[in-house]
């Protein structure tokens, strides 16, 4: 809770200016009896490339939640009739397209402005037009998506790819270069002289054969004993 | 900025595990099932003969259309509820309806085929009193309205108001009634009680008064009802204390007196203390009415008359008769009348209007439920047949908000219960085991007798176990030979029983009406109702589950307290959930006003759970109270509790039983009423399981939770609603021994406060009326590093008050209700399940309502999964478990565990009824339905054929190497 009141305190000094207009208003209260005058919130919502008849009918307008409700007329525009003066959060709700609120202000003369809505600095102001222009960002996306198994997800995979690459270099590396060469064995053993600045130490790779071959000579050996001795005959 | 929106990345990223709809579950194990409510106005649109709209407007403030031949719903529009968004009155022409909303507050006409408002206009303040359309020269232009002071004129097409008078004398004359007969004129009709009607006309075009009089009434009280205009503008009246009909034409003007028909003079008698009622028709809203009339006598007595050259003649009479309504199709006008038939059905009959006799072959047989209501509104929509006679199907509504739709002869086409769009309260009941079912478990229940029968048993229910699964095959197998269609799933009571995963069971809803209902939880099929009669409509139900399904023999128990809210009387309902039938258990007769329940965990020797109730003397009853439960409550009186609130002058209070039932007070807490009133006190569910006793941190000790189960959360408001000064207070209090745990002041906030009590946290929601924004709110309470008393808690003895840790958080929605979800063994990690006004439910995983979320990210917060804090809290759509099938007014949710650990089953109920299951830590317990078989089982079978194609070609090559 203090650190959000912290947050408040910062942004508040920082939006000085334009926190004295909204706070001017009172808020709305709840029940209030109507001995103020009464002021209709009027805009327009479009959805692009969509017909009105097509969603209107499951369309609504919740001005604060359910504090005042109005409906769309059949070319997308609306208003909201008998709302007295202050500061709200108007919504359209649609069970299939999406609409971003806008907080509309009204002064107790009757003047309007749109702002966008933003919960944390609540005294900000980024104008937007009014009379409303609401304008649908899209369907909503109500699903996640299904991890479905492609061939091209398996290869891309960096599990895979770690064996394959290996793989490819240990198959082609020797066509490529031919090793047969005296001249190329040569540089060769001097790049690996060069990896292995201290001889005496036992090489990694050299480590890992052994114990695989170990291993290997070891599982084989159990139960195929005769034919793991095939190899080594060459 | 910056860093808020990278923190706010982080946690979204985090959280990518929690649980989604795919869309491939759509009406998997989901379902839907709108309501609109009692209808209070219907009309068919005759407009033209292949129409299938029925327009309705209901006392949930729901205007909507109704596809007559199937019920379901073309467009509905759900306003404000309360008076501002009341339906006044419903008005149809053509494509247009025209409504008037909020008591004259507002007009508006709806474009019928689309849905969408054509216009809507604000009228003057003052309270409705009636509308009618206004044509001239058959064909209608405006709609004029009338106030209690002054009368205003609309154009129909465009809203705009064309003149709006004052009424004269408005202060002493009650203006009534409207009517225009389609000349150039509009007459208002008041009346001074007791004393004179006036009539006053005004010219369509500019409101001019042209005419005013009065007329001396002496006998009349009220226009409404009892007085109707027919024919070409006379007034009729009809009055029960004279027993007469008068009549007046409202254009003449020498008539000075109404015209008085004595009913004695008809061979007619108006039962003794019934207000007569007066039906007439208009076909057309540009002409005048018809001359043809029905005047009804009593509750189960109408007569239809007519109005000819002055004088009246009864055409038909109908004698006994429930209902009665005219329809028109073309240019013929019919009328329906329900009379009874026997017992349990009812016939509807077809009358032409302008004679009276009867048209063959119209009969139409109503079979009334013997678990419903009794009918209570007629509606008929005609229509003209190829052979140029006039068919008709009617819609029957019922005292218990049914709707029935008919036709010949007899064939129910759709029914709507609308009683549902009111759900009070409701349970979710376990279905029973079936035979096999119930013969398995007895297997583990019975004592040993000898190793030999033992095994003997183990094969028979083998064997029964074998056979069910073979008849299962041979019907999957005779289901899937037959086409799609012809197999259909009718759900009965007889072939319900409980699931692998017990994910289906009976959800049992009491709704405010009075009915109740028992649907199962898989298909929203309803498989009972139950309407109870003589409930006042301001009562307050508790329904509790005295005895699951688990004990065989014996059937499943609830119970219904039904308490009238002004008296504070109560009464019970005993019922089997399964079958919705009444128990014929004695009831205890409750003569004092009820104030607390208490559900024990003591059960009598029918396994029954011993409900407790508490009347204003503080005395204490039992039920069941046999010896044995009594004999018990003596042993265990003494740790028995339980607490009152009295939330008029403040004050919570906590008392034991005693062994002779009745009470002694041990504490008191009053919060003073003058400065904050409670708003809410809720302990915790008592089917809650808690898996953990603690929170494991970063550096491996432990942080015991405070699980006290005796605590009880109290929500107050301030009396001050000033934004600067109102507060929302929190109280956790232990109900045994009344110690104030904890307590929390929100300054600068209002309600309405949404808050859910379980484990060992509180979440609440106000709103903060300084930032104009819905605010969460966490507390959560530890006993530290040690457990005080490991084995047992005691309310009695915790010297260490808790730690308490408090979070807020904003939350950038509106609210309407909140529950979290539950499950068996309290494992799977809790999700908050939030329903929203735009009618979406979203899951939010209280792991983003978790007080010690940390400011800046630590090794040791990463390592115990805390999110970063962040102001804010984000809504996902993927999080809306409901997708499109938004839940209007959502006003409760319920939540139930299911068989499987993963699963919550979830019921939001409202103006809509939606059931689903969620995942809150996905399904970790059984194989998920994307499972890949395809790929598991191709992989499987590509590595064997893989190592025997490898082995063959490793031989050949070792054969070739050795002959090398």
């Amino acid at each position: 809770m203090k650190r959000l009141l912290d947050v408040y305190v910062a942004l508040q000094a920082l939006f000085a200016l334009s926190w004295c207009f909204s706070d001017a208003e009172p808020g709305p209260v709840a029940g209030s009896p109507s001995n103020g005058d009464r002021f209709k919130i009027e805009g327009r919502a479009i959805v692009p490339g969509v017909k009105t008849q097509d969603w209107i009918s499951t369309a609504r307008i919740l001005v604060e939640g359910e504090e005042y409700v109005g409906f769309l007329k059949t070319d997308g525009s609306f208003a909201v009739n008998d709302v007295p003066s202050g500061s709200y959060v108007v919504e359209i709700v649609s069970p299939s397209f999406r609409f971003d609120p806008v907080r509309v202000d009204i002064t107790s003369k009757g003047k309007m402005r749109s702002r966008l809505v933003n919960y944390i600095k609540t005294s900000e102001v980024i104008r937007q037009p009014y009379p409303l222009q609401i304008r649908s960002s899209g369907p909503h996306t109500y699903f996640m998506k299904r991890e479905t198994w492609g061939w091209t997800d398996f290869l891309m995979n960096p599990m895979v790819m770690m064996m394959v690459l290996p793989l490819l270099i240990i198959v082609l590396l020797p066509k490529v270069v031919n090793t047969n060469d005296p001249e190329m064995r040569k540089e060769m053993e001097q790049s690996m002289n060069m990896l292995n600045p201290n001889p005496e130490l036992p090489d990694v790779s050299e480590f890992m054969t052994k114990l695989f071959s170990k291993g290997s000579s070891k599982s084989s050996g159990g139960n195929k004993g005769s034919r793991s001795v095939a190899p080594k005959r060459r | 900025m910056a860093w808020l929106v990278v923190r706010l990345a982080i946690s979204v990223s985090l959280l990518y595990t929690a649980s989604a709809v795919f869309e491939d579950q759509v009406g998997k194990f989901d379902w839907r099932q709108q309501f609109i409510g009692k209808v209070r106005f219907a009309l068919f649109d005759t407009h033209s003969q292949a129409s299938k709209k029925l327009l309705v407007a209901t006392d949930k403030n729901v205007f909507a259309s109704l596809n007559s031949r199937t019920g379901d719903l073309f467009w509905r529009h759900v306003d404000k509820t309360g008076p501002e968004g009341h339906i006044d009155v419903l008005l149809m022409y053509g494509q247009d309806a025209v409504v008037v909303v909020g008591n004259g507050r507002l007009l508006r006409s709806w474009e019928t085929t689309v849905g969408g408002l054509k216009w809507e206009t604000v009228l003057d303040t003052g309270s409705f009193q009636a509308a009618t359309l206004v044509g001239v020269q058959d064909y209608v232009k405006h709609v004029a309205v009338l106030k209690k002071s002054a009368i205003s004129l609309h154009d129909l097409s465009s809203g705009s108001q064309i003149w709006v008078e004052n009424l004269p004398d408005s202060d002493t004359v009650q203006y009534q009634t409207i009517y225009s007969g389609g000349n150039g004129l509009v007459f208002v009709l008041g009346v001074v009680p007791n004393s004179h009607i006036v009539i006053v006309e005004y010219k369509i075009e500019d409101g001019e008064i042209m005419n005013k009089k009065s007329v001396e009434a002496a006998w009349m009280s009220s226009l409404e009802n009892s007085c109707t205009v027919i024919s070409s503008g006379i007034l009729l009246c009809a009055d029960q204390i004279t027993q007469s009909l008068y009549t007046l034409p409202l254009q003449s003007a020498e008539q000075k007196e109404m015209r008085q028909i004595h009913l004695q003079t008809l061979d007619l008698e108006v039962a003794s203390g019934f207000q007569p009622v007066l039906t007439s028709t208009r076909p057309n809203p540009a002409q005048p009415p018809l001359s043809e009339f029905f005047l009804q006598l009593s509750p189960d007595h109408h007569i239809l008359l007519q109005l000819k050259d002055g004088l009246i003649a009864p055409l038909r009479d109908f004698n006994p008769s429930y209902l009665a309504a005219f329809a028109t199709s073309g240019e013929r006008t019919v009328a329906a009348v329900m009379s009874p038939k026997n017992d349990t059905a009812c016939s509807i009959n077809l009358f032409s209007a302008d004679t009276g006799r009867r048209h063959l072959d119209t009969t139409i047989i109503y079979h009334m439920d013997p678990n419903g209501g009794k009918p209570n509104r007629l509606y008929v929509h005609a229509f003209l047949k190829k052979d140029d006679s006039v068919g008709y199907r009617v819609m029957v509504q019922t005292e218990d908000h049914t709707l029935t739709f008919l036709q010949q002869p007899g064939r129910v086409v759709w029914m709507r219960e609308e009683a549902l769009a009111d759900v009070v309260t409701m349970e979710m009941v376990d279905l029973p085991f079936t035979g096999t079912q119930a013969e398995l478990e007895g297997e583990f229940g019975k004592k040993a007798d000898g190793l030999l029968p033992m095994v003997l048993k183990r094969l028979s229910s083998q064997f029964i176990l074998l056979q069910a699964w073979l008849a299962h095959l041979w019907k999957l197998f005779y289901d899937a030979r037959k086409p799609r269609s012809s197999v259909k799933n009718e759900v009965t009571i007889d072939i319900l029983s409980r699931d692998e995963f017990n994910l289906q069971k009976m959800m049992v809803m009491v709704t405010a009406s009075g009915k109740l209902f028992g649907i199962d939880s898989k298909s929203g099929t309803i498989l009972w109702k139950q309407y109870l009669e003589n409930i006042q409509p301001n009562s307050v139900f508790k329904l509790i589950v005295q005895r699951t399904t688990a004990h065989f023999p014996h059937p499943p128990q609830c119970t219904l307290l039904i308490k009238d809210k002004d008296t504070g009387l109560g009464s019970l309902y005993v019922f089997n959930p399964i079958f919705g039938k009444k128990s014929q258990i004695s009831v205890p007769a409750l003569p004092r006003p009820v104030l607390q329940t208490l559900l024990l965990p003591v059960i009598d020797q029918d396994y029954a759970k011993v409900l407790l109730l508490i009347d204003d003397q503080y005395k204490v009853t039992a039920f069941p109270s046999t010896k044995n439960v009594l004999q018990q409550l003596q042993d265990t009186a003494s740790s028995i509790f339980f607490y009152l609130v009295d939330s008029s002058q403040g004050k919570l209070s906590g008392f034991r039983l005693r062994k002779d039932l009745s009470t002694e007070l041990i504490w008191e807490v009053v919060i003073p009423a003058e400065v904050q009133k409670i708003v809410a006190v809720k302990g915790k569910r008592a089917n809650e399981h808690v898996h953990s006793q603690g929170r494991v941190m970063g550096d491996r000790s432990v942080l015991y939770k405070y699980l006290n189960p005796n605590l009880l959360a109290v929500i107050t408001e301030s009396t001050d609603t000033h934004q600067e000064r109102s507060f929302v207070g929190i109280f956790l209090i232990d109900g045994v021994t009344g110690r104030i745990v904890h307590e929390a002041v929100q300054r600068k906030a209002r309600g309405p406060v949404h808050f859910v009590h379980s484990e060992n946290w509180l979440v609440y929601v106000y709103w903060n009326s300084k930032f104009r924004r819905n605010e969460f709110s966490v507390l959560e309470l530890f006993e530290g590093a040690e457990l005080y008393n490991s084995t047992v808690f005691s309310s009695l003895d915790r010297p260490h008050p808790p730690q308490v840790l408090q979070q807020s958080y904003i939350f950038p929605a509106p609210i309407s209700t909140l529950e979290a979800t539950l499950t068996e063994k309290g494992i799977t990690s809790r999700h908050l399940l939030v329903g929203l006004p735009s009618g979406n439910i979203l899951s939010l995983p209280k792991m983003f309502l978790d007080p010690r979320r940390p400011e800046v990210v630590s090794e040791q917060s990463r390592e115990e999964n805390l999110i970063p804090y962040a102001p804010e809290m984000p809504i996902r759509e993927e999080w809306f478990i409901n997708y499109n099938q938004t839940v209007s007014r959502v006003r409760g949710i319920y939540t139930a565990p299911s068989g499987l650990e993963s699963t919550c089953l979830v019921v939001a109920y409202g103006l809509d009824i939606y059931q689903t299951r969620v995942f809150p830590s996905k399904q970790f317990d059984v194989l998920k339905d994307d499972y890949d078989y395809v790929l598991i089982s191709s992989v499987l079978f590509g590595l064997f054929f893989a190592t025997m194609i490898s082995k063959r070609l490793a031989e050949v090559k070792l054969l070739n190497r050795a002959w090398r």
